[in-house]
């Protein structure tokens, strides 16, 4: 007797104690918030390679989604008290590590977003689904986060290897030329990236003449040999597939143009660009060039106001990784505002096969099999200086890819 | 003969003499207990202080520079290539604890073994060079491992790196950081103190020796390469037990852990915390990771700059680095009062 009194005060205690972590006699009500706020986080590179195309304007990014939710919903919003914590896990994968867990714990974050690099988005889905609680991913293209190393509580926004390669290897060896010379960056990216071209490009009834792996990092920045070779090989490839990134695709495009390789009839497609990339490089460096892209900010109407905005906020246009953040934060607060809750399980339920039309997603629905976010993509080619009409319109949309064709079948190897 | 004459990069690379650890030594017992216990409370009250993941990192740091120290403070060998044995240690111990499921101070075990293995041949190439040379032949020896992992992809899984090693321990959970920190504790005090031992054998007085003068020590007939190597091998076990660690504390390898820049951060690592005064590694390992942790959640853009900006401080302005500059004052302090 004397024991089940002490067992019964023993967990009042803990009922006290856990209720008051909890975040004090707020949270007994009918809101089921833990500590009666929702915190989103945004986990990216922010002083590295990745900062311009996402970084700190994707915190912005996710402040105007916050802003967007508040105005929408008012007095009946599940809760007015909203915060972003954000961290620059400097494309290391060890800092992405603790940081996620550190939001997780410490910061009360309910849902991580972006996360940029393969081995760190790979990382964080890990500890997302330990700690039981969400992650978008929106900055690594890894198809593994959707297939092997897919769980509970990852979801995969934006683009992936296979969208990039299946819309621009289709649609340009349709439209362009059927031989491809393909140069790739020697490490897992690239040579995934060269993997989904040739079988894109195979099906779509092209040919893949030649393709070499260059040396990853390519410190010299050198690419001559490679670019030198291409047009000599027979049949004469149609067309130069670039999957180098960032720098290295600012080499690779300046030594094409060196060159001169469009003059030889050696067109140019990207596999991995972003408007930022082309901000840099300047249209007449890449005029001609073919890529997909997951969102582009002039594409319609509602990007344009959106992108209006966004410039007002950060002097700049955005990437589709800034519009991809704020409709994943967007997303899920309107997930929570229909689960009433915060508790991770719900609103996965509540994500769960939803189709969605907004800003970023057209045609959209969140997979339940392997939680990839599916919705329409574009093949994007460069104008010339000349048809550039303001300051980063840089491309025009060739065509629509739709969404169920733009991303791969789910795939056998993911078991949630 | 002119080898007793240095060439500018001997010269370079030479040290300042380890004031630090001289202050330590000449200081009176109780000084040496207190500055002990001290530091085992400290190390006993990290977790609490810090965010656990954190001061897990400090601790495989701590290791890894005080491994750097050993060889760059007590026996004149400047490793840019250290990233090698941390990395291999870590991949080693992240096969093993994934493969063999093996408790992980035994995987870690594995690791660094693995890790002093492979210190063996390139240690043993590498001594018969000194000073920028000995430098680059390590640091050549780092990028060849570093590529032979990025493209061995059906073992190491290449860029998406080694993802879910286990922490098992007969059963026990250590999911939490908090208890693991208290788990690999002791294994790292065992580390700081075999690199004490080290210093302070018969041996270590040799390195210090050979450091000093090499030709010397040769004409007094100690085989220096021979010395050198060794203490490569002990060191490159250090870095290894360190880097299993580290391994096991984030459940995964990345790439990262071979990178250049690894080598160059434990460099830092040592020139922050003082060359030569080992306990200054430490130090600087706790600094710099939590620098670097706080900087992250800073929302400050540019951490490099920051992290530069006070190595080149401090080797400008404090050039035993922290802590044998302390000591160093400490010794000013301490020297008038023994004459009086």
């Amino acid at each position: 007797m004397r024991r089940s009194v002490g067992v019964a005060a023993a967990s009042a205690a803990v009922l006290v104690v856990a209720g008051c972590g909890g975040g004090g006699p707020q949270s007994g009500g009918d809101q089921k918030l833990t500590g009666d706020k929702i915190v989103l986080g945004v986990l990216n590179d922010q002083s590295g390679a990745y900062s311009e195309l996402s970084g700190r304007n994707s915190v912005k990014a996710v402040e105007m989604a916050i802003a967007d939710f508040k105005a929408k919903y008012g007095d009946k919003a599940v809760t007015k008290n909203i915060s972003v914590e954000t961290a620059d896990h400097q494309n290391k994968p060890d800092v992405a590590n603790s940081k996620a867990q550190e939001m997780y714990d410490r910061k009360g974050v309910d849902a991580i977003l972006d996360v940029p690099t393969s081995s760190a988005a790979l990382k964080v889905a890990d500890v997302a689904k330990e700690k039981k609680k969400l992650y978008f991913n929106i900055g690594a293209a890894t198809t593994d986060l959707t297939g092997k190393s897919c769980n509970k509580y990852t979801f995969h926004y934006a683009y992936d290897t296979y969208m990039l390669a299946h819309g621009t290897g289709t649609v340009t060896t349709e439209q362009v030329g059927k031989n491809w010379y393909i140069l790739y960056p020697n490490y897992a990216f690239g040579q995934d990236m060269e993997k989904s071209f040739s079988a894109a490009i195979t099906a779509a009834g092209g040919q893949v003449v030649g393709k070499d792996g260059a040396p990853f990092p390519n410190t010299s920045g050198d690419y001559s040999s490679f670019l030198l070779k291409a047009p000599t090989l027979n049949p004469k490839p149609q067309v130069l597939g670039t999957m180098q990134a960032g720098a290295e695709l600012v080499n690779v495009v300046k030594q094409y143009n060196e060159f001169k390789l469009r003059d030889k009839g050696v067109g140019l497609a990207v596999g991995l660009m972003f408007i930022t990339d082309i901000h840099s490089l300047t249209p007449a460096a890449l005029a001609g060039t073919t890529y997909t892209d997951a969102w582009y900010w002039n594409f319609d109407q509602q990007n344009r106001e959106w992108a209006d905005k966004f410039q007002k906020e950060t002097g700049t246009r955005p990437s589709f990784a800034h519009a991809a953040n704020y409709s994943a934060a967007m997303q899920y607060l309107e997930a929570v505002q229909a689960a009433g809750t915060d508790d991770a399980d719900t609103v996965v339920k509540a994500l769960e096969g939803k189709e969605v039309n907004d800003l970023f997603l057209r045609n959209g629905k969140i997979r339940a099999e392997d939680h990839r976010v599916i919705h329409d993509a574009y093949l994007a080619q460069v104008k010339p200086q000349a048809e550039v009409g303001e300051p980063w319109d840089y491309v025009k949309i060739l065509k629509t890819i739709p969404a169920a064709e733009a991303f791969r079948a789910p795939s056998a190897d993911c078991k949630m | 003969m002119t080898s007793a004459v240095d060439t500018p990069a001997e010269e370079a690379a030479r040290p300042a003499p380890p004031s630090g650890l001289l202050a330590v030594a000449r200081a009176p017992g109780w000084v040496r207990y207190a500055l002990l216990a001290a530091g085992l409370i400290v190390a006993l009250w990290l977790p609490r202080g810090i965010y656990p993941a954190v001061a897990v990192d400090i601790l495989c740091w701590a290791l890894f520079a005080v491994s750097v120290d050993l060889l760059l403070g007590f026996t004149g060998l400047m490793s840019f290539g250290h990233a090698a044995f941390w990395g291999t240690s870590a991949y080693v111990t992240g096969l093993v604890a994934i493969h063999a499921g093996l408790p992980f101070p035994a995987a870690v075990l594995a690791g660094a073994l693995a890790a002093a293995l492979l210190a063996l041949p390139i240690g043993y190439l590498a001594v018969k060079r000194t000073g920028i040379y000995f430098a680059m032949v390590t640091l050549a020896f780092a990028q060849m491992v570093y590529y032979v992992a990025n493209e061995w992809r059906s073992v190491t899984q290449g860029e998406n790196g080694l993802q879910g090693v286990p922490r098992s321990f007969f059963g026990v959970d250590l999911t939490d950081d908090y208890y693991f920190y208290y788990a690999i504790l002791p294994i790292v005090l065992l580390g700081l103190l075999a690199a004490w031992r080290i210093v302070h054998s018969p041996f270590g007085r040799v390195l210090v020796g050979i450091r000093d003068n090499p030709a010397r020590a040769r004409a007094l007939g100690y085989p220096v390469h021979r010395y050198k190597l060794t203490a490569f091998v002990l060191s490159g076990f250090l870095a290894g037990l360190g880097g299993g660690l580290f391994a096991v504390g984030h459940r995964f390898v990345s790439l990262d852990v071979l990178h250049w820049t690894t080598s160059g951060k434990a460099v830092i690592v040592v020139v922050l915390g003082g060359i030569g005064t080992l306990w200054g590694g430490v130090l600087g390992a706790a600094l710099v990771v939590r620098l670097e942790d706080w900087l992250s959640f800073s929302g400050f853009e540019a951490i490099g700059l920051v992290t530069g900006g006070i190595f080149v401080l401090v080797v400008l302005l404090f050039r035993r680095g922290i802590w044998g500059s302390v000591a160093a004052l400490a010794l000013r302090w301490r020297r008038p009062r023994r004459r009086g």
